[in-house]
């Protein structure tokens, strides 16, 4: 397990230094390479991880919670590499541009990628804070890629935000080493295991302090009420395939931060305090995020509004702290990374086809899109939690945990607010896909004229190699939804069960 | 009749005064409108940091806080100033004088009215963290709480400002108000992961740099006036 | 020398150390400042002869000016005598008239003396004088707190407010020095000072530039004997703060802590020594700095009042 703990870091860091330098295509392959290769690896961590987990080469910790939102990262990883073969390819004209562009593409793609796999294999709460302050300042760079006005003012408040925050986490970081160090000694580095080891020694009141700030400061990297402000605008301005990873995967690594000081917490304070402070804040992101979705014109911001409010149904869940509550937590952290994954690059589809994020301006793309049409329908009935889809498990699951837990009112709040949710997505998907194909707003010519040659119009599929990872991920939606496989609800029993008891 | 308070020691004094001036300088961002002079504040904070350091390890025998305080001044009073400075060179507006100086816009609120909120922030945050009950490691614990208030101070600061220079520059002093916290309750703090957060600091002044060029070569100027499109 | 003086003598030469030696801190201030510039200056003297010449000279008033205005520079001079007698100018004992008034009472006693000098300025229908009376008062409105909460810091610190008792506990350790409310007050209390006394960057001392000018405006009209008394009057609160500053705060060493005649007399020397080394400090300042425009004196007074409130929470932290 090891050596591939050590793959997994090494890959990707490697796929990003090649890809600087090689040519568009092959910069290409090489991610994709990397990120199938880092999938496998992740899914041959599987069978041996265990609730008790294990420590490699000193700052390395591989357990069954970390194994998960590793499998969300590299399963969108891999999907988005291949996709981006695809999206990179179509609406760039001069060769020499293209090169550089997809050099520093592929350059960053990896690099967020690596970052990203990086922050649930560190076996301490420092390394850990700096790697997601890593995601966090090469997301940014990657917002801002594409160069235009909306891009750079998303990724200057997505950074200044998320780094404010960032910093109020790392005030968190301090006072829980100032409590672990009441108990563990002056020297400690923040290993993670032995701290929550002597969970119920440490003194409340800096604990308390720590876990509000990691949540206000992770939080905010998660896109939790009212700390959520820059999650639209960076989502809807980057380039699709970095969308998808934001949603799907850097929101479920920030949420596996707020995890394991949740876990800290809950051995030192007990379950009430931080189910209450977790309650709080997904019960608002949750219906903040359903009543935005009424009103969207852009159809990425939808999205991006959709991706808040399924962070507040996991903070939402966590908060049940039923067994079976927990189990459907970690089910929608891999069953969302599929499914926004999917939306967005069914999202990046359209743009390259109707040359506009207005929703007002897609229109049939059912009749247009023959095959991700249908694909990009199915990702946001999934979003939505209808069934057969990995969500509406993962959902009822959440619901069931919330019921036993005689935490009625806020189950009935997040089935109401899940159920406005599913009003916005579906009147959104409903005007875009499945109206007619017609002429196009004449508002939108401007966009038009950006654009090369009105192939809008005519049926067919931009790029194959978009729709082969959006077929991939409904697949594996259906799959979450119907039967997930017993290797990995084994995984996500151990999981459970790590964050249900101390230790 | 009252009694008279305690004299604290010479060390204890000593340090807190040193963290007062580290939160005067915080205020004192709010009087410079002269990016420039906000990077030459920003160096004087650092280096109170650093001095404060390593009176700390003298007074209470952490060699370790010896070599972060050095790597911290080369950090933040040489390197991230003098990046900064070729920055604000680089965006230098046409005509203006070859310090790079460009002038920080002022908020909605006018100056007096926002020092006397960040005054009342900072007595929020003085007196609430006095209330937790941390029992100071190596900086006395007024430390802490002068360390909460720039930290809040600095928020107002980023509130304040509209211009993007300006706005990362408060970021960097909030960042100098946790490292004053972690001067008293996590002086002890391996060196290797105080020396990972280092770097890591300086990875973030250099995205940045990047960020703000780029804001730059679009609007011609620092402003963040027009960073409104996006809404709803 | 070892005679014991009489208690009732040693505070007769507190009052009499600041009247006499006022206009001569004045003076050095005047010189320092002059061989700052590279030029020789007026001799330190100089103000006494000013004094002398003006004493001489004969008094107008303007029409429509009431008894207010004749009596307000005796007034405001008899009030900056009577503060030598509660703070401690020679000695590190409370003498008996000490007790009249704690610092509390000193600073509205200055007080008292700044509002008469400005009434008598209002009183004259002339613009100058009104002007710099306004503007006097106005920044009072900020400057008067900062002094307040300089006050509330000497008696967190030492549990009363009588001067004398700050000063002791000033001297008995090193950490009452450094401390950090003792160190702000202390800074607070000088920018003050600078404001009260006329100086950059507040005001010009030298010459009356009506877009500036505070301190100077107000006794643009009196003349003869009383502009005598109002000078003399200006220059003995400029001693009386820096007296405050240097022997209740920065360094308040070498008072006599005996009535022997020889300790006044050291004691004596020592404060004109004190205050020299002050107006060196005031004149460089003076000579370094531009003049702050007349809107941003406030945030100065700001300033001031940020480092008096600092000071009181440092305090009530309980390790301040």
């Amino acid at each position: 397990m090891s050596v591939i703990a050590a793959l997994l870091l090494i890959i990707p860091f490697a796929a990003a230094l090649a890809a600087s330098a090689a040519p568009a295509r092959a910069a290409q392959a090489i991610s994709a390479v990397a990120g199938l290769a880092s999938f496998g690896l992740v899914l041959a961590l599987i069978p041996d991880a265990s609730g008790r987990g294990a420590t490699y080469f000193g700052f390395v910790r591989v357990d069954a919670l970390s194994v998960v939102f590793l499998l969300a990262t590299s399963f969108l990883y891999a999907a988005v590499a291949v996709y981006s073969i695809g999206y990179l390819r179509n609406g760039r004209d001069q060769e020499a541009f293209f090169t550089g562009y997809v050099r520093r593409f592929c350059l960053g793609l990896n690099l967020f990628a690596w970052s990203m796999l990086a922050a649930p294999l560190m076996s301490n709460l420092a390394l850990l804070w700096v790697a997601v302050e890593v995601t966090t300042v090469i997301s940014a760079l990657l917002v801002a890629i594409e160069g235009t006005d909306h891009a750079a003012e998303a990724a200057w408040k997505y950074i200044l935000i998320a780094s404010a925050g960032l910093s109020l986490a790392l005030l968190g970081t301090i006072f829980m080493y100032y409590a672990g160090a009441q108990v563990l000694g002056q020297h400690y580095s923040m290993a993670f295991a032995p701290l929550l080891h002597a969970a119920g020694h440490l003194p409340v009141t800096p604990v308390r302090m720590a876990f509000v700030l990691a949540v206000l400061g992770f939080g905010t990297k998660v896109g939790l009420f009212p700390v959520h402000t820059w999650l639209p605008d960076a989502h809807s301005e980057a380039p699709t395939p970095v969308s998808a990873l934001l949603s799907g995967s850097l929101l479920a690594v920030s949420f596996y931060a707020i995890l394991r000081y949740y876990q800290v917490a809950v051995g030192a304070l007990g379950p009430r305090f931080p189910r209450d402070v977790l309650l709080v804040f997904g019960v608002a992101s949750l219906l903040l995020a359903a009543l935005y979705l009424l009103d969207q014109r852009d159809y990425k911001r939808l999205l991006a509004y959709s991706s808040v409010e399924h962070m507040g149904i996991l903070a939402i869940g966590v908060s049940f702290g039923a067994p079976v509550a927990l189990a459907g937590v970690l089910l929608h952290v891999l069953a969302h990374a599929a499914a926004k994954g999917n939306a967005f690059m069914g999202s990046g589809v359209l743009l390259r086809k109707f040359g506009s994020k207005e929703i007002s301006a897609v229109r049939g793309g059912l009749d247009l899109l023959p095959w991700s049409g249908p694909l990009f329908l199915a990702a946001i009935l999934a979003l939505c939690a209808m069934p057969p889809f990995g969500i509406f498990r993962s959902e009822f699951e959440i619901v069931t945990g919330g019921l036993a837990a005689s935490r009625n009112l806020p189950a009935v709040i997040l089935v109401v607010g899940v159920t406005v949710a599913f009003l916005g997505l579906a009147l959104a998907a409903n005007r875009m896909l499945l109206t007619p194909a017609r002429q196009v707003n004449p508002v939108r010519q401007a966009d038009l004229a950006r654009q090369a040659a009105p192939a809008h119009l005519t049926r067919g599929e931009p790029s194959a190699w978009m729709v082969v990872p959006l077929a991939v991920g409904l697949v594996a939606l259906l799959v979450l939804g119907l039967h997930p496989p017993g290797e990995l609800t084994g995984l996500l029993a151990r999981a459970v069960a790590q964050l249900g008891s101390p230790a | 009749m009252m009694l008279p308070v305690q004299a604290p020691g010479v060390f204890t004094g000593g340090a807190n005064v040193i963290a007062v001036l580290i939160l005067l300088a915080e205020f004192g961002m709010f009087r410079q409108a002269l990016l420039r002079d906000q990077v030459r504040l920003y160096m004087a904070q650092s280096a109170l940091i650093s001095v404060l350091a390593v009176i700390v390890a003298a007074a209470r025998h952490i060699p370790d806080l010896y070599v972060l305080a050095a790597v911290s001044a080369a950090l933040k009073v040489v390197t991230i100033p003098l990046l900064l400075r070729r920055l604000l060179k680089e965006t230098d507006p046409a005509g203006a004088p070859a310090g790079g100086a460009d002038i920080a816009g002022s908020g909605g609120l006018g100056l007096a009215s926002t020092i006397l909120l960040a005054i009342v922030v900072a007595a929020f945050g003085f007196f609430s963290a006095s209330r937790l009950g941390i029992r100071a490691v190596a900086a006395p614990i007024t430390a802490l709480s002068v360390s909460v208030s720039v930290v809040l101070v600095a928020f107002v600061l980023m509130i304040h400002r509209r211009d993007v220079a300006s706005q990362a520059i408060g970021l960097f002093s909030l960042e100098n108000g946790i490292s004053l916290a972690a001067l008293v309750v996590a002086a002890s703090l391996p060196l290797i992961l105080e020396v990972a957060l280092l770097f890591d600091l300086l990875l973030a002044v250099v995205v940045f740099g990047l960020l703000i060029r780029q804001h730059h070569g679009r609007a011609r100027s620092m402003s963040t006036a027009d960073l409104t499109r996006l809404r709803g | 020398m070892s005679a014991a003086l009489p208690i009732p003598v040693i505070q007769l030469f507190q009052v009499l150390t600041i009247a006499l030696a006022a206009p001569g801190i004045s003076g050095v201030i005047a010189k320092v400042e002059a061989r700052l510039q590279g030029r020789r200056g007026p001799r330190v003297l100089q103000p006494y002869y000013d004094l002398a010449k003006l004493f001489r000279k004969e008094a107008l008033a303007p029409e429509g000016a009431s008894w207010v205005f004749l009596a307000a520079p005796l007034a405001a001079f008899t009030c900056y005598l009577t503060v030598p007698l509660l703070i401690p100018v020679l000695t590190t004992y409370g003498l008996p008239l000490g007790y009249m008034g704690d610092i509390l009472g000193g600073g509205f006693i200055l007080s008292l003396a700044s509002f008469l000098v400005a009434v008598a300025a209002l009183e004259t229908s002339s613009p100058y004088a009104q002007l710099g009376a306004s503007r006097a008062k106005t920044f009072a409105a900020i400057t008067e707190p900062v002094v307040l909460f300089v006050v509330f810091t000497v008696g967190l610190i030492t549990g009363t407010d009588l001067p004398y008792a700050l000063a002791a506990t000033v001297r008995s350790s090193a950490g009452q020095i450094i401390r950090p409310a003792h160190v702000l007050a202390a800074a607070a209390l000088f920018m003050v000072i600078l404001y009260e006394t006329g100086r950059i960057p507040v005001e010009t001392h030298t010459g009356t530039n009506e877009f500036g000018m505070i301190e100077e405006a107000r006794p643009f009209e009196h003349s003869g004997p009383y502009f005598a008394l109002l000078r003399w009057g200006s220059a003995a609160k400029q001693l009386i703060l820096y007296t405050i500053l240097i022997n209740v705060f920065v360094a308040p060493w070498g008072l006599a802590a005996s009535a022997q005649a020889g300790a006044v007399l050291l004691a004596i020397v020592a404060l004109l020594a004190k205050a020299c080394v002050l107006g060196v400090v005031v004149a460089t300042i003076d000579n370094s700095f531009a003049k702050l425009r007349l809107f941003k004196i406030t945030e100065f007074a700001s300033a001031a009042f940020l480092l008096a409130v600092l000071g009181v929470f440092t305090l009530y932290l309980g390790g301040g």
